[in-house]
């Protein structure tokens, strides 16, 4: 890896969405452009309702955009693939199987050997610790247990882009800051371009290399900061997520981003 | 009492068999008084349940007209599995290929939208027409009947699947025969299961009405004879059978239900 050259891995050029709500159309993204690099982590915070999702399902192929295009590594994306791994807010499991066997799921359209399969799932049961509850069912876990096994079977597939949409936001205060202090270990250990979503800044300055403002509906870019080593320890992954969240600079970051959020809900009065 | 009885009873209080059985038993008791003990009716309006239970005793070995009791009942269980059998061969099939192909939706939809309101009852005459009062046209009446349930519950069982489960599949790498398969079909085995159970139900009572009409044998027949021949006691032996055997139809999806639908929150 030369870290000198970093290069593209997505770019999104122009992008805007419109979805539709009781027969008119409604613009959700407005004339988005960003690239993402290889191997970076990018976090999208912005009001309720801006369009963040949407955006993201564009890069997902999940959407297609009515005007501009998303690219990857200089490809236009047309649909969905396993190279862009998804985790879902409400998880989305499979309910009628069990843990190892959710998390087998795409391994299986990979071409992937009986074998091998067996001994990804291992890995990835042991790397979101859940070693024991390989064949529990989804309706048999907590919250946080779901999100597990959901990550474990997009990290086990392997996608070069992992998106991530609010995937703990319906989890509990305790549980959320034990899965941020884990996932942020994981990226460290397997590195991934990530495109995260989140309400929350504190997520947002703690896991992501840069963080994305949105404005309120429709979705543009508000402004772009990068959390760059100057700004915060750069070992800050292999924190604990309170330490990081009392350091002086991250409370500095944390008033300026929050602001300019507060600004843009404020103004389009979206509370 | 004694600690093996005490547990006996504690079984017996927790599966609420007293509970569940009082309702039956208060029935019949009140039927008792009102026929033996009191005289309200004569017995040719409404037997007592003495009489109806002797009657089932009775033709267990004496055979109504072609068949003894349990011959009858057979030849009705016969009659609704093949019957039924038939109709979810052909729903299910195509209820999931509607639910699937949007275009296959749009050109069956308005024909099944027409058919579906016609009561099986109506379809009887053509029945006999064509099938005579064989097997055939029982069979035909009840497959009619279990149709259209276990066509309409698979297909909006494909066609609502979750979404989200769907665009998880597919971000996951699945293409759009392994999503069938491997998604929709698992995710929609709880509505079949429930359409399955509803088809039965129709089923039974298309049934009767097949064989009140034109039999020679079955339940249905059993009913109609104890009107036509004035034995009261011969028709609520067959409706008392007929309760049993639905009871019983139920119970057995419902352990395949449990089986299959064993990721389903209690």
């Amino acid at each position: 890896m030369d870290g000198n050259q970093s290069k593209s891995k997505i770019v999104a050029d122009h992008v805007s969405v419109e979805y539709e709500k009781d027969e008119k159309n409604f613009l959700a993204v407005d004339d988005v452009s960003m690239t993402i690099q290889d191997g970076e982590f990018v976090v999208i915070v912005g009001p309720s309702g801006c369009g963040k999702t949407t955006f993201m399902n564009t890069i997902a192929g999940l959407v297609r955009p009515i005007k501009g295009k998303v690219l990857m590594d200089g490809e236009e994306i047309t649909g969905p693939s396993a190279e862009r791994g998804v985790v879902f807010q409400q998880f989305a499991l499979f309910p009628w199987k069990t843990v190892y066997e959710n998390i087998e799921f795409g391994l299986k359209y990979r071409g992937i050997g009986k074998e091998q399969r067996a001994e990804i799932v291992r890995k990835y049961v042991q790397t979101v610790k859940l070693e024991g509850f390989e064949n529990s069912y989804p309706h048999e876990l907590s919250g946080g247990m779901k999100q597990r096994v959901a990550i474990a079977r997009v990290y086990a597939n392997r996608p070069q882009v992992l998106l991530m949409d609010e995937p703990f936001g319906a989890l509990d205060a305790q549980t959320r800051t034990i899965m941020q202090e884990d996932l942020s270990e994981m990226f460290v250990s397997e590195k991934r371009t990530v495109l995260f979503i989140t309400h929350s800044v504190e997520e947002a300055i703690y896991l992501g290399d840069r963080v994305v403002i949105m404005t309120a509906r429709p979705g543009k870019i508000k402004k772009s900061i990068q959390i760059t080593e100057e700004d915060l320890v750069p070992n800050r992954r292999q924190m604990g997520f309170d330490d990081v969240i009392n350091m002086k600079e991250f409370l500095e970051l944390k008033a300026e981003i929050w602001g300019l959020i507060k600004a843009e809900i404020l103004a389009k009065h979206i509370f | 009492m004694n600690q093996r009885g005490e547990r006996i009873f504690d079984v017996i209080y927790q599966e609420k068999i007293f509970l569940s059985l009082s309702s039956i038993l208060g029935f019949i008791l009140i039927w008792h008084i009102l026929t033996d003990v009191l005289g309200l009716f004569p017995a040719l309006f409404l037997p007592s349940p003495e009489k109806v239970f002797f009657t089932v005793y009775e033709k267990i070995t004496v055979p109504v007209g072609e068949e003894k009791l349990f011959g009858h009942v057979g030849i009705s269980v016969v009659r609704i599995l093949v019957g039924v059998g038939i109709a979810l061969a052909l729903a299910v099939p195509l209820g999931i290929l509607m639910g699937w192909y949007e275009d296959l939706d749009s050109v069956t939809s308005p024909l099944i939208e027409v058919l579906r309101p016609i009561p099986p009852i109506a379809w009887i005459p053509l029945a006999i027409l064509w099938f005579g009062i064989g097997l055939g046209s029982k069979v035909f009446i009840i497959a009619i009947g279990a149709f259209f349930p276990a066509l309409i519950n698979t297909y909006i069982g494909v066609k609502f699947v979750d979404a989200l489960l769907i665009r998880a599949a597919k971000t996951l790498g699945a293409k759009d025969k392994n999503i069938l398969w491997e998604v929709v079909l698992p995710a929609s085995v709880p509505l079949i299961v429930a359409g399955v159970r509803i088809s039965i139900g129709v089923g039974m009572m298309c049934l009767v009405a097949a064989e009140l009409v034109a039999a020679s044998s079955g339940l249905g027949y059993l009913i109609m004879l104890g009107g036509d021949d004035l034995k009261p006691e011969l028709s609520i032996t067959g409706m008392i059978l007929i309760g049993v055997l639905g009871l019983v139809a139920d119970r057995v999806i419902l352990a395949v239900e449990r089986r299959v639908i064993y990721w389903k929150k209690e």
